[in-house]
């Protein structure tokens, strides 16, 4: 756990967290031109800057100064863009707008409507936090990503901002004033728990790409003759490796896994902590709001309503220590999704003990309570169709290896490939086991679906914020008399994509698809 | 929340289940099937002129293979004239859509069929589109866009124009009731 001192610290100096003490600050007059804070200027010019910092290395590294005047012009280009940028930017609020306005040649006026205001996001790295400032990103709904970037706002400015853009009248389901409705901490997340969402993240997986990537950059970076330099130095004790190489030698290699295998946990775990540290999700009225990060703090704030889609991913490891992520889709559509993930946005909760789940899942979008309690399992033809898919396909393959089309590529004696067949009856135990955990529950507000054997996946869309209603079946689908049924969403930016489930018995599934669209069509639905 | 209450029981003007046979739902206007007609022979024409081209041009060079290419471009061509004559039909014949006061139920595909609901209160928008062959068949096809994400945009193609007039402003009216 953290020291209570300490966290109290951090939450006083958090601009994200408003004041659940002090009063709201007074929003700022209607229509008053507002500009960025000045210290905008040191910021870009510093975000410029390191931009320029790989060039400026690469050039000092090779001594190849041809291209400086180059790097230099576009440098001075970026600074003065940035300038022009600060100088020319002023937002104002009015007559329930969010009004940015810039350029210089060409002036661009953006009117954001305050009650499609999705997601205010304020963020703050080391600089920012020394100098007491924020970034804020606006999203709305239907939008692609960021409507609108106000970089950088003093953090009075950004509560200011946030109180104006929530408590107007247009904003529907706006949170009443902070002094009625108490926060209420919906997860909170401590050493312990980061230890563990590090350990069981696949963000061990990233490390590996990352030294590749590094690998391969250091080989177009360092010049040939050094390389072959490090290897005549090496040259005894390599070759002597090498020439033991002949019969497979696993010491070397188990220890090189184990090395790597440390050394990706690790950097999970110090990621993870990085990311979530003192990561809180409160609940006020109807918005939560999510607070985290070790260098960088982040906040953002999501109406509850305003979830679309959400998803219960068990993974593995996860399921084994009774642990689950929760991943929420706002009806904002991302293009970034890297960088999504790297600013820890694309899940709501990181890490939550499954015995919570009951408590906290209502808590996150009133639609899903009540959880449901009875799962309708597909269509039994589920299991002997995936079957004959999967023996089809284990078939297929052993006959290819077998008869030798591949002969001149793979190394394997053609006989040896029978021994695939014993895969099928794995596979038949697999996707029986499978079965056990696929079907769907309908509680009158939200739908859920569920799959996955060893990584469980489970989706819950509430009703009113269905979007489309479908029903597939291929002539295979129409042999078996089931139908395959989708459910379409906004967003889908985080979940990947919509709820599906394949195989469900047709009486069911038309019954279920059309109460559904009639439960769907009598509620409101609200970006 | 007050106005999502969890309660609320479905109306019972809910589509009857299950689905009934498709002479329960509206056909698209038969003219549809001259449309489909004709556009697809348009791009079998476009697509059998370049490989007799081809064909040809591959005949000049291997005299030999001209015969067997002719031969296999003969049986692409009587593919295509029965695929116009008889799949515009059948199209026409899985395409239907329904109606009631808040779902549009719109169902189509020969081989792999799709049944798409749409609850009316999530409409945002309708587009009504005339091409220069649909003008000349006196037909309309209606665009429905939703919020969502696979499925934002629900065609509705070939009908009457009249048709496809009236029941634009009768989904908008009855979606209409949308705070977006």
């Amino acid at each position: 756990m953290i020291h209570s001192s300490y966290k109290e610290a951090m939450m006083e100096s958090d601009p994200a967290l408003p004041p659940s003490l002090q009063p709201p600050p007074p929003p700022p007059t209607p229509s008053a031109e507002q500009r960025l804070h000045p210290l905008t200027l040191l910021i870009s010019t510093i975000r410029v800057l390191r931009g320029f910092l790989i060039p400026a290395i690469f050039v000092i590294a090779t001594g190849n100064a041809s291209i400086a005047p180059f790097l230099l012009s576009i440098l001075g280009l970026s600074l003065l863009n940035s300038f022009i940028r600060y100088f020319t930017f002023s937002y104002r609020i009015q007559n329930g707008e969010l009004v940015t306005r810039q350029g210089l040649l060409s002036r661009q006026e953006r009117n954001i409507p305050l009650h499609r205001v999705q997601d205010l996001r304020l963020e703050a790295g080391l600089l920012h936090r020394m100098l007491r400032v924020v970034d804020v990103q606006v999203e709305t709904a239907g939008g692609k990503g960021v409507e609108a970037e106000l970089s950088v706002l003093s953090r009075e400015t950004a509560a200011n901002l946030r109180h104006a853009i929530f408590s107007h009248p247009t904003h529907q389901e706006s949170p009443s004033p902070a002094t009625e409705t108490p926060d209420n901490t919906l997860v909170q997340l401590g050493w312990r728990e980061l230890i563990l969402e590090g350990l069981t993240s696949n963000r061990a997986a990233s490390l590996l790409v990352l030294i590749g990537a590094a690998a391969g950059f250091a080989d177009d970076l360092i010049p040939q003759s050094t390389i072959q330099d490090w290897l005549s130095r090496l040259g005894p004790q390599a070759e002597e490796w090498l020439s033991h190489n002949h019969q497979l030698q696993w010491k070397p290699i188990l220890l090189l896994a184990a090395i790597l295998t440390l050394a990706s946990v690790a950097f999970s775990i110090a990621g993870s902590i990085i990311l979530f540290h003192n990561f809180t999700l409160k609940r006020r009225g109807n918005d939560l709001f999510r607070t985290y990060g070790l260098l960088t703090r982040r906040t953002s704030n999501l109406p509850r309503h305003r979830i679309q889609l959400l998803v219960v991913e068990e993974p593995l490891v996860r399921r084994v220590l009774k642990l689950a992520r929760i991943r929420a889709d706002t009806a904002t559509q991302r293009s970034n999704n890297q960088e999504e993930q790297k600013g820890g946005r694309d899940v709501l909760v990181p890490l939550a003990r499954k015995s919570n789940l009951p408590l906290l899942l209502p808590e996150l979008s009133n639609d899903l309570h009540p959880l449901p309690r009875h799962w309708t399992q597909v269509a039994p033809c589920a299991v002997s169709r995936a079957n004959k898919k999967s023996t089809l396909a284990i078939l297929s393959l052993t006959i290819i290896l077998a008869a030798g089309p591949l002969q001149f590529i793979s190394t394997i004696p053609p006989l040896h490939a029978f021994w695939l067949l014993t895969l099928i009856p794995i596979t038949r135990w697999i996707n029986r086991r499978a079965y056990q955990h696929l079907g769907f529950a309908d509680t009158q507000s939200a739908f859920h679906t569920r799959r996955g054997w060893l990584n469980r996946i489970t989706h819950s869309v509430p009703v009113r914020n269905l979007q489309v209603v479908t029903l597939h079946q291929n002539p295979w689908d129409r042999h078996h008399d089931v139908y395959t049924l989708r459910i379409d969403t906004a967003g889908q930016s985080y979940a990947g994509h919509a709820p599906m489930l394949r195989n469900i018995p047709a009486h069911t599934a038309s019954s279920l698809a059309a109460s559904l669209a009639q439960r769907a069509s009598q509620t409101r639905y609200q970006t | 929340m007050s106005e999502h209450p969890i309660e609320h029981p479905p109306r019972q003007t809910a589509t009857p289940f299950p689905i009934p046979p498709l002479d329960h739902y509206h056909a698209l206007d038969p003219n549809v099937i001259w449309l489909w007609r004709l556009s697809s022979t348009i791009n079998w024409l476009v697509l059998l002129t370049l490989l007799l081209a081809a064909a040809i041009g591959l005949g000049g060079f291997l005299w030999h293979q001209l015969i067997p290419s002719l031969c296999l471009w003969t049986a692409l061509l009587l593919f295509a004239c029965f695929w116009i004559a008889y799949y515009p039909r059948r199209a026409h014949a899985a395409w239907g859509y329904r109606l009631n006061d808040t779902v549009l139920e719109i169902r189509k595909g020969v081989w792999f069929q799709v049944i798409q609901l749409l609850p009316l209160s999530r409409l945002q928008h309708v587009d009504l589109e005339r091409g220069p062959l649909e003008r000349s068949l006196n037909l309309a096809s209606l665009t429905l866009y939703t919020a969502g994400t696979q499925e934002a945009a629900i065609t509705l193609p070939g009908l009457h124009h009249a048709t496809a007039a009236a029941l634009r402003d009768t989904l908008v009216i009855q979606g209409g009731d949308d705070g977006v």
